[in-house]
């Protein structure tokens, strides 16, 4: 029964990580805190939704889509919410409450698209399928899922680190003023990180969309603050960071909520972010302290 | 009457408002990235509600019970705060918030859990609250007037210049992330007993969302800056009952085109302009006349000579002469830089 409780806390986690991947990748890129992360999120599950209710697509087709919806999603919140305040140099105050902005309109369209209903997969959606392994129940969809994960977190550093577009990216993560000197174009390097980030949490939603099979206009809150958790747990910035810290807190929380309660599942989980956090601001996997150093409003 | 009677709750709610941005707004000032003003009106909301309704103490008592509640929560989590910075102070405060907010879900014997409490007797009027707010403006105004308050505004534009002029910062964010616990465990008893029941919805996200925004919109460097948010916003809602249903829409629309545009806050920006209308008229040898100080021939010959001590040869002919007969000044390098920087 422990066991069964680990496996549904790893693949939960895993989807945590993915979508703390994108988050923590726009912080250790623009430095910024993407506030409406998790209505990206929510919107690619919303996209993957649609895709499989109303075109009666595939669920490859559905993920597809999602991935698009929330990279789409994430460039337009670029241009909308973040390139005029890095244009003019803002502190990151101001992306905080402008990200809070865009959370807040995009939240309210999904709230009118979708009737403030609890949306679901059709049944026949995804196929269930249930192999029995030394006792445990392991579905396809958990399969699936850690499969899906780990490709894209393998696709994701090679592309960082063995491309041209990944060093570029990473030349801009080091210091936009440099890199231009060396003749790199920051704009388009920064729509591509907030595609990829949007792909993520795109990815994401409609991954989770299909684990608890419901998609709501309020699905992003939680997972954003669990976001949070995350990517201070792991150190902000850091890939293999998200990932374990992502994995660590799936697995918390599915184990709270069996044995002690779904309500002190919420305390624990944030506890120990607390905990982490005054015993070791920079994470588990921080490398400096010069993201605490950061500007102030 | 009629428009009074109609009003008032909103008036009651505005009120309330303004002493949740007035509690936001003094950690922003020091430089606190502080989203726990939810958490600690929380704390005092409940507080004070579950002593009215269950211990049957009388609201006065309660109210200051649910002050020290948020005074003792904000002095504990100022010290691991302490060691933070920037975006980590927000998001430890930001779990803060969700451990009060699930402890309020969760410990349904004393705070019936998703229900709320209910039944709250009725018992601070209008008058309270305009005397309560009154009361912490005029604080709120002449603490950030005088030593503490410019000490706040240093740490805030840089604490390396804070630092080196001998000033603590530890000593002051911990201090106005106190007075922020405190104002906010205070708006949130006289929330709870200005209206009849609360719940844990009441002061999760939206809460956090709807303080940090009327700072933002207001400007978070001068009281005034909060006081005219809290008023805007929570007025829109109810002017434009029209878009009741885009509500969020416009309220998101207004933060980021608001942070975007006018990234000093509404209150702020005009506060700036005025200061830079006067200077640039103190600065501009076409416009040199008594009109800033009228009526005090001394104090407006001292005002101009510290303008420009050096422009002049002999100072104390200069200062017998009635400024208005003065020669223009040479544009010196001094004077042209002061008005670049003005503009």
């Amino acid at each position: 029964m422990l066991m069964q409780q680990v496996i549904n806390g790893i693949v939960v986690g895993s989807v945590y990580g993915l979508f703390a991947l994108g988050f923590t990748l726009l912080f250790g890129i623009n430095h910024i805190m993407n506030m409406a992360h998790g209505s990206v999120f929510m919107w690619g599950a919303f996209a993957g939704l649609y895709a499989v209710i109303a075109l009666d697509a595939p669920i490859y087709v559905a993920l597809l889509a999602g991935m698009l919806a929330g990279g789409l999603i994430s460039v337009v919140l670029d241009f909308v919410a973040f390139r005029p305040l890095r244009r003019r140099n803002s502190p990151e105050f101001s992306a905080i409450v402008s990200s809070i902005g865009a959370d807040l309109v995009l939240l309210a369209i999904a709230q009118k698209v979708s009737n403030t209903a609890i949306l679901r997969f059709p049944f026949d959606a995804f196929p269930v399928v249930i192999f029995t392994v030394l006792g445990l129940r392991i579905q396809l969809l958990q399969l699936v899922i850690i499969g899906l994960v780990v490709v894209m977190v393998f696709s994701l550093v090679w592309y960082l680190y063995r491309t041209g577009s990944g060093q570029r990216i990473r030349a801009v993560a080091y210091s936009e003023q440099t890199s231009r000197l060396l003749g790199i174009n920051p704009g388009p390097v920064n729509m591509q990180v907030f595609f990829i980030s949007g792909a993520l949490a795109g990815m994401a939603g409609v991954l989770i969309g299909l684990v608890f099979n419901s998609v709501h206009f309020t699905m992003g809150e939680p997972l954003l603050l669990r976001a949070f958790v995350i990517i201070i747990i792991g150190g902000l910035g850091s890939i293999p960071g998200a990932l374990i810290a992502g994995m660590l807190i799936g697995i918390v929380q599915t184990l709270s909520v069996a044995y002690i309660g779904s309500g002190v599942a919420e305390a624990i989980v944030f506890l120990s972010l607390f905990i982490v956090i005054v015993l070791r601001p920079t994470g588990l996997f921080g490398q400096t302290t010069a993201a605490m150093r950061v500007q102030r409003a | 009457m009629n428009f009074l009677a109609t009003y008032q709750s909103l008036f009651d709610h505005m009120l309330v408002n303004m002493l949740l941005a007035m509690s936001q707004y003094i950690v922003l000032r020091a430089g606190v990235f502080s989203l726990g003003t939810a958490g600690f009106t929380a704390l005092g909301a409940y507080g004070s509600a579950i002593l009215i309704t269950k211990a049957g103490w009388p609201p006065a008592f309660a109210i200051v019970f649910g002050v020290a509640l948020g005074t003792l929560a904000s002095a504990l989590l100022a010290l691991p705060l302490a060691r933070l910075r920037g975006v980590f102070q927000a998001v430890a405060t930001l779990a803060f918030v969700q451990i009060v907010l699930s402890g309020t879900q969760n410990w349904q014997s004393l705070t019936n859990g998703a229900l709320g409490i209910s039944g709250i007797p009725h018992s601070v009027g209008t008058g309270t609250l305009v005397l309560i707010g009154a009361l912490v403006v005029g604080l709120t105004v002449s603490l950030g007037r005088y030593s503490f308050g410019r000490a706040l505004d240093v740490i805030r534009e840089d604490e390396t210049v804070a630092v080196s002029l001998g000033i603590s910062v530890p000593w002051h964010q911990r201090r106005a992330f106190i007075i922020s616990g405190a104002l906010a465990g205070l708006a949130g008893g006289l929330h709870a007993s200005s209206s009849y029941s609360i719940m844990p919805t009441d002061y999760g996200f939206a809460l956090m969302v709807a303080t940090l925004a009327m700072v933002v919109l207001g400007g978070r460097t001068t009281v005034w800056g909060a006081i005219v948010g809290a008023i805007v916003l929570t007025a829109l809602p109810e002017l434009f009952r029209v878009f009741a249903q885009y509500r969020n829409v416009v309220q998101g629309l207004l933060l980021m085109l608001v942070i975007v545009y006018l990234p000093r806050g509404v209150a702020d920006t005009l506060i700036a302009m005025a200061r830079d209308r006067r200077l640039r008229g103190a600065l501009n040898p076409s416009q040199w006349t008594n009109e800033e100080f009228p009526h005090d021939e001394e104090r407006s010959r001292h005002h101009y000579q510290r303008r420009r001590p050096a422009a002049r040869g002999d100072h104390r002919s200069a200062a017998s002469a009635d400024p208005r007969e003065l020669p223009a000044p040479r544009h010196s390098r001094s004077h042209g830089r002061v008005g670049r920087h003005l503009r």
